[in-house]
């Protein structure tokens, strides 16, 4: 569907776009992930035909976006970062505007304007300013734009952006629902979304592409710690002390605990290894109950952390089991915590 | 390039500007036809005309500066130039929408010497001439105010350039004056023309080495005719500078002259505007 070849992109001495490549096939989402400044938005303006490319190619269904910039705009729906919205125009008139220069029927573009405005929920508002609406729903007006036409490529730039968590799970759902027919480019900074939406991922920093695979691949690729978080009930010393006991265990980290008369620790051992069953019985043996057992992974969010911090591109989780590695992931897996139970809901 | 034009028209017509430059017109030519053809008797509606040139310098840009400005400051240039819609499209959808709004004070004034002609004789072709000759003197200061509306993102900075600009083209004449006809005056005078245009290109394309060329090039091209052709230098100022006077052609159409010339003239200044904002928004993709 879309194939993005060797794309670099020159400001001067800067380096926006570093030797990109990659494809996208019909009906995926591709998740675009990177940090401010990444050159995610450069790429996507590349793509819709608002930049051009210092070197490289863009093509869409066959046809270069440099060649024959008409007809590939008519294939993409494009929402940039900010919005391109009149705001002295209403809602209705704005999206008559954009269906005319989208070129979309006569006959069609009543019901499908009807239609989009229903599907991003923005009907009860046609009749406003656009100057006087919420910054929500701004964006889903932009939205609405994008989809115009329905065009066979969707191209998002942080499209979740300013709205509130409900408004967010929303533009998810149509976002998937899209893409059943469509294939959409995403970007965004929030690794929570493209793993709750994306069919795959592709983590770009400082204009190169430093690793891309679906989401559930990169959290088993570079997820497992091998390491248990344990809140347990009981004196200090004879918990650490059956710890220690295991023989596989390889180091024990005690933590700050929550709840008076309880220790909270982190267990590490080999990365493919499984330690709980043996914890369990070790602990059961002393008769002090486990509250609270919780393998840690790591998340999605920090293997990005991890892959855009290091200048080395690959990532070695296998590091994780350190000691003070492990404290620092602690700190970052509870922020993500609550990530993981969004992602559990949907 | 409908939706465009429509688009365009519609937002005069929401954001006030539309009926402030049709009123605001209509006013100043409705006072001058009043002293000049109802109070004092002429039955030459040029005279009107001719003594209302001078409203283009202060309307035109009230009417242009937003024209790209504000597409490139709300970003909304991104929705025109990722849309199927080719740059040319995008321009001449936006000149004819701000060209039928003043169309529509011109079509009023047609009316007016109608309307003396219910009270005597009044030769009407002069006066459609010199009508025709100010539309599309009107165009011609239309295209370059919208040319230099997409140069910046500011609709401030766009009306003051363009009134700066008009005024310099109203008052080139005069300026002219001002000079000494001989080669030499002519001479120096090019040399600053060319520095100040070498100093405006680097501030547009931040470089050093075309400006530089550029300015060395023309140099080299003044002092070599100055040299082997002094007498090309002569008047050539006066010459020059009536060249670029838009105002200075008007004169031939305020006679009763459908002056051919003239209207090559400013339909050739309409298109070449139009061209280079058509390139200024192609250039936007390779900056």
């Amino acid at each position: 569907m879309i194939e993005v070849k060797n794309l670099v992109k020159r400001y001067g001495n800067h380096i926006a776009v570093d030797n990109l490549s990659f494809t996208v096939n019909k009906g995926q989402i591709l998740g675009f992930l990177g940090p401010n400044g990444a050159g995610k938005t450069t790429t996507m303006n590349i793509i819709t035909g608002y930049l051009s490319a210092t070197e490289g190619t863009v093509t869409v269904n066959g046809l270069d976006v440099f060649e024959e910039p008409e007809e590939v705009k008519r294939m993409i729906g494009y929402l940039p970062e900010f919005p391109p919205l009149y705001p002295d125009m209403t809602v209705l008139e704005y999206l008559n505007f954009v269906a005319d220069i989208k070129k979309v029927k006569k006959s069609e573009k009543k019901s499908m304007i009807s239609e989009i405005m229903e599907l991003t929920k923005i009907a009860p508002m046609s009749g406003r300013l656009i100057k006087h609406l919420s910054k929500g729903y701004k964006q889903r007006v932009g939205l609405a734009q994008a989809l115009m036409g329905y065009p066979e490529l969707i191209i998002l730039d942080e499209p979740t952006v300013g709205l509130d968590p409900k408004q967010i799970i929303e533009i998810r759902e149509l976002i998937k629902e899209f893409s059943k027919n469509h294939t959409v480019i995403l970007s965004s900074h929030i690794m929570q979304e493209v793993s709750a939406v994306c069919d795959s991922v592709l983590i770009i920093d400082k204009g190169k592409k430093i690793l891309s695979d679906k989401p559930e691949n990169l959290s088993m690729h570079f997820g497992a710690t091998g390491s248990v978080r344990l809140t347990v009930k009981g004196e200090r010393d004879k918990i650490i002390g059956a710890l220690s006991s295991i023989e596989r265990v390889k180091s024990i980290n005690e933590q700050e605990g929550f709840e008076t008369g309880t220790v909270t620790v982190t267990v590490s051992c080999d990365e493919n290894d499984d330690i709980r069953e043996d914890v369990f019985y070790a602990l059961s043996r002393e008769g002090t109950p486990i509250l609270e057992m919780r393998p840690l992974r790591m998340s999605l969010e920090d293997i990005f952390l991890k892959v855009t911090q290091d200048d080395e591109a690959v990532p070695d989780a296998g590091s994780a089991s350190d000691i003070d590695e492990a404290s620092d992931l602690e700190a970052s897996s509870d922020s993500s915590l609550d990530n993981a139970e969004g992602k559990g809901e949907e | 390039m409908l939706a465009i034009y429509k688009k365009e028209l519609r937002s005069y017509f929401t954001s006030m500007i539309g009926y402030v430059f049709i009123a605001f017109f209509l006013v100043i030519i409705g006072v001058y036809f009043y002293f000049q053809n109802l109070y004092t008797g002429y039955a030459n509606f040029e005279y009107t005309v001719t003594n209302v040139t001078f409203i283009f310098v202060l309307l035109i840009p009230l009417l242009t500066m937003r024209l790209m400005a504000e597409e490139n400051k709300q970003k909304t240039d991104q929705l025109l130039l990722t849309s199927p819609v080719t740059p040319t499209a995008i321009v001449l959808g936006k000149f004819l929408a701000v060209f039928t709004i003043f169309g529509v004070v011109m079509a009023i004034i047609c009316t007016y010497p109608l309307i003396m002609k219910q009270y005597g004789n009044v030769p009407l072709a002069p006066a459609y001439a010199s009508i025709f000759g100010f539309t599309i003197l009107g165009g011609a200061y239309l295209s370059m105010g919208f040319f230099l509306s997409s140069l910046t993102e500011s609709q401030v900075v766009a009306a003051v350039v363009s009134f700066i600009v008009f005024l310099f083209t109203a008052l080139m004449d005069g300026i002219a004056g001002f000079f000494p006809a001989d080669n030499k005056t002519a001479y120096v005078v090019f040399s600053v023309i060319l520095v100040i245009i070498c100093i405006i290109l680097y501030i547009m394309m931040r470089n050093l080495t075309i400006s530089i060329c550029a300015g060395l090039v023309g140099e080299l091209g003044l002092t070599a005719a100055y040299l082997l052709k002094p007498t090309l230098f002569d008047g050539l100022i006066v010459k020059v500078f009536g060249w670029v006077s838009v105002i200075d052609r008007f004169n031939n159409f305020y006679m009763g002259i459908l002056d051919l010339a003239g209207i090559i003239y400013y339909i050739s200044i309409i298109f070449l505007f139009l061209f280079l904002t058509v390139q200024v928004i192609r250039k936007k993709r390779w900056s």
